[in-house]
């Protein structure tokens, strides 16, 4: 099963296709290289007879004879063919048994079938020959078997033999090596996540110093998994907050209640206690219900019931709601804004958005100071600008203070949930803006809206129409 | 499964008083699955008046809705069977425009939920106080006074909506436009509980938990200010835990 599993393994099917085209491109060459050398034997041999011929016809008569005789006794392979045939065609000298029919006599070099003196073969040899008449009548033949290709393709075949198998035994190797080290490695991380999955978050894919893709693939996983554990670790953390915000107010009902039930004498004691206990849920259920709006937000399902919204409309309302509560503390609020603006999104939502950061603007600001909310646009870009005379929000508690529940430690006792900033934050998050607290002194939130989104100044009749709706609704 | 009227309340004292008025009772269909929070609202609605029947799932609650015809509703979002909005846009399909009041666990409050305040109706999100329950309930039943006249009136209270001015007996009163607003609403709804989530939905249209819990009592009390001048008889009344109640009767 697993052998088969490692055949069909990927990379080692690979590997035998890599050795498949080498053999082929191998063989290819081998063949190329066979066919060029015959050739040039061939054209070699076929000089030789010619120039043998020439030199030998110029010969005196008397001393071809015993040149025949030196010209074959030299030749140790057997490879050489001659013979001096008289005009009629009996042989004087040499070893070709007969004159061949169709002979050339004009010195040109031809395949012809020639016999042997003495062989003892069924056919006759085709060699490679040409002939002279002599000036005295006589018909010279000499000639050359170059049967040796034979001998070299044998020799070629060897070489390839010897050459090719080795080589795709080596790639059929390396393929298996590489199949099993990716399988292993793929086991390797399988295990790893395994352990993750389980819930180990601390474990990490095994690094390689190598820039391969596999190292890098882990580099990448890796990154992700601290990204991830870093989440899953605030997730907890604020789990964690959660319950301890909870567990505050419903101690203080519970423990209100067991007083309630052993010393309450009248119906009077007992309603106050009630009443007490009923404050208390009534803060853990305002914690939970943020939480779940929080959920809900930044589940993004409210993009879907997105609009225009008229965010100069907005910032005077939010004012005109605040306004009293403002002149209660002594406090200014003003508006201001340089033209009508409208950006897409949800107008509850901004209204709530930007009602928390006036809520909390009022509520930092000593008497006698001023809040300011400001509406700046150009055709790219909107901004809204929260900015009162109060502390401010310190440099170290900056990104604190978006996170949940966070409260800093001279407002605990303040009202509040500690949700407000973060609420914003997320539907800041969910309208695709951006929210930055500027340093102290002074606080100061802005909320940045690129108009490529959406935002558009409003035209005459969206404005007339704005006000219409404004007016209904009054 | 049918419906059937709420048998726990039956051993209720209040009972007694309340079924001398049978006849003319106002009759209430609650559909809601949860037994033990279906028990507390007939409980304090049988207790304030109303005749309540409750239907724990959708279907058995469409059904009693057509034939027994309620003058008001109140829908759980989230209910077996049939889904509340369903129910509702099923009875609308038949032409009956009872007013419904659905309740929804926050997180399901969809732009279908949203969207019934645009059609007359209401909704109120899980975890709710029983008192803002029975508020939005009268504020159902009892449909605000004609919105095509110009003048309102309640008790000594005169509110000219062309002129955009205010007048108690003879006593001009000077109001801001959020003031005059939230008076018309009141006059409106006159000896009738408003919270403080009805006031702030429907004077300034946006639904928001402030995160200042006074945010509206000091708008109320500027106006009371203005309305109940000294030695005049008060007519803004702060409901301790509640909310307001403007009362001319």
């Amino acid at each position: 099963m697993r052998q088969v599993e490692f055949i069909r393994s990927n990379t080692f099917l690979w590997a035998a296709a890599a050795a498949a085209a080498l053999a082929l491109f191998v063989a290819g060459l081998f063949a190329f290289i066979y066919w060029k050398i015959d050739d040039y034997l061939v054209v070699r041999s076929d000089r030789m007879i010619a120039t043998q011929l020439n030199f030998m016809a110029e010969l005196p008569p008397g001393r071809l004879n015993d040149a025949i005789y030196d010209h074959l006794k030299q030749d140790s392979r057997g490879v050489q063919y001659a013979g001096l045939f008289d005009a009629a065609g009996t042989r004087l000298a040499g070893n070709i048994e007969r004159l061949p029919p169709h002979l050339d006599l004009g010195g040109r070099v031809r395949s012809v079938r020639l016999a042997q003196v003495g062989s003892s073969a069924v056919r006759d040899a085709v060699v490679k020959a040409g002939a002279r008449r002599l000036s005295n009548g006589h018909i010279l033949v000499l000639g050359r078997n170059v049967d040796e290709t034979g001998e070299i393709s044998s020799v070629v075949g060897q070489a390839l033999v010897l050459g090719l198998l080795p080589a795709f035994c080596l790639c059929l190797l390396a393929g298996a090596w590489l199949s099993v080290r990716a399988q292993r490695r793929v086991e390797q991380v399988n295990e790893t996540v395994q352990r993750i999955v389980a819930g180990d978050l601390r474990e990490r894919l095994p690094k390689s110093n190598a820039d391969d893709p596999f190292a890098r693939l882990a580099t990448i996983v890796n990154g992700m998994l601290d990204e991830m554990e870093t989440t899953i670790n605030a997730l907890a953390g604020v789990g964690n907050d959660i319950a301890h915000d909870l567990r505050t107010p419903l101690t203080r009902v519970r423990l209100a209640l067991e007083r309630g039930r052993t010393h309450a004498a009248t119906l009077e004691d007992l309603q106050d206690i009630v009443e007490k206990a009923m404050v208390g849920i009534d803060q853990s259920l305002a914690i939970v219900t943020a939480l779940l709006r929080l959920a809900e937000i930044e589940s993004s399902s409210r993009k879907a019931g997105f609009g225009d919204v008229a965010l100069d409309e907005i910032l005077r309302q939010v004012c005109d709601v605040y306004e009293p509560i403002a002149e209660d503390k002594d406090i200014e609020i003003d508006v201001e804004i340089d033209r009508k603006v409208q950006v897409r999104g949800d107008r509850d939502l901004l209204f709530e958005a930007i009602a928390n950061l006036v809520d909390n603007a009022v509520k930092f600001t000593p008497a006698g100071g001023t809040v300011t909310l400001e509406l700046v646009s150009d055709d790219r870009a909107v901004l809204v600008r929260v900015s009162d005379t109060g502390p401010g929000i310190g440099e170290w508690e900056r990104e604190a203070v978006l996170r949940r529940f966070y409260r800093s430690d001279k407002m605990r006792n303040t009202p509040g949930v500690g949700l407000g900033l973060s609420l914003v934050a997320a539907i800041v998050k969910l309208h695709g803006f951006c929210l930055t607290i500027c340093p102290a002194p002074g606080g100061r939130v802005e909320i940045f809206a690129e108009k490529g989104e959406a935002p558009r100044e409003a035209t005459a009749s969206e404005t007339g129409r704005v006000l219409h709706a404004s007016l209904a609704s009054m | 499964m049918s419906a059937r009227t709420s048998e726990p309340v039956l051993r209720h004292k209040r009972q007694r008083l309340a079924a001398r008025w049978a006849n003319t009772m106002t009759q209430i269909l609650l559909i809601e699955d949860d037994a033990e929070t279906a028990d507390v609202i007939v409980s304090e609605l049988t207790e304030r008046g109303f005749e309540v029947r409750w239907a724990p799932d959708g279907i058995g609650g469409l059904d009693c809705a057509r034939e027994s015809s309620p003058d008001a509703l109140i829908v759980d979002r989230m209910l077996p069977g049939m889904d509340g909005l369903t129910v509702i846009e099923a009875l609308r399909k038949d032409q009956v425009r009872t007013p419904v009041l659905v309740l929804s666990a926050l997180g399901a409050v969809d732009d279908r939920v949203r969207g019934l305040r645009a059609g007359g109706d209401d909704y109120l999100t899980k975890p709710f106080a029983l008192i803002e329950l029975v508020a939005r309930v009268e504020a159902l039943l009892r449909r605000p006074t004609d919105s095509r006249e110009t003048t309102l009136h309640a008790g000594p209270l005169e509110l000219d909506l062309i002129e955009r001015t205010a007048r108690r007996g003879e006593r001009e009163i000077d109001l801001l436009p959020r003031e005059f607003r939230l008076l018309e609403y009141m006059m409106r709804r006159s000896d009738q509980l408003l919270t403080r989530a009805m006031l702030l939905e429907e004077v300034w249209n946006y639904k928001f938990v402030p995160a200042t819990t006074n945010l509206i009592d000091v708008h109320m009390g500027r106006l009371r200010h203005k309305v109940d001048g000294p030695g005049e008889t008060q007519l803004i009344h702060n409901v301790r835990g509640s909310g307001f109640v403007l009362r001319v009767r």
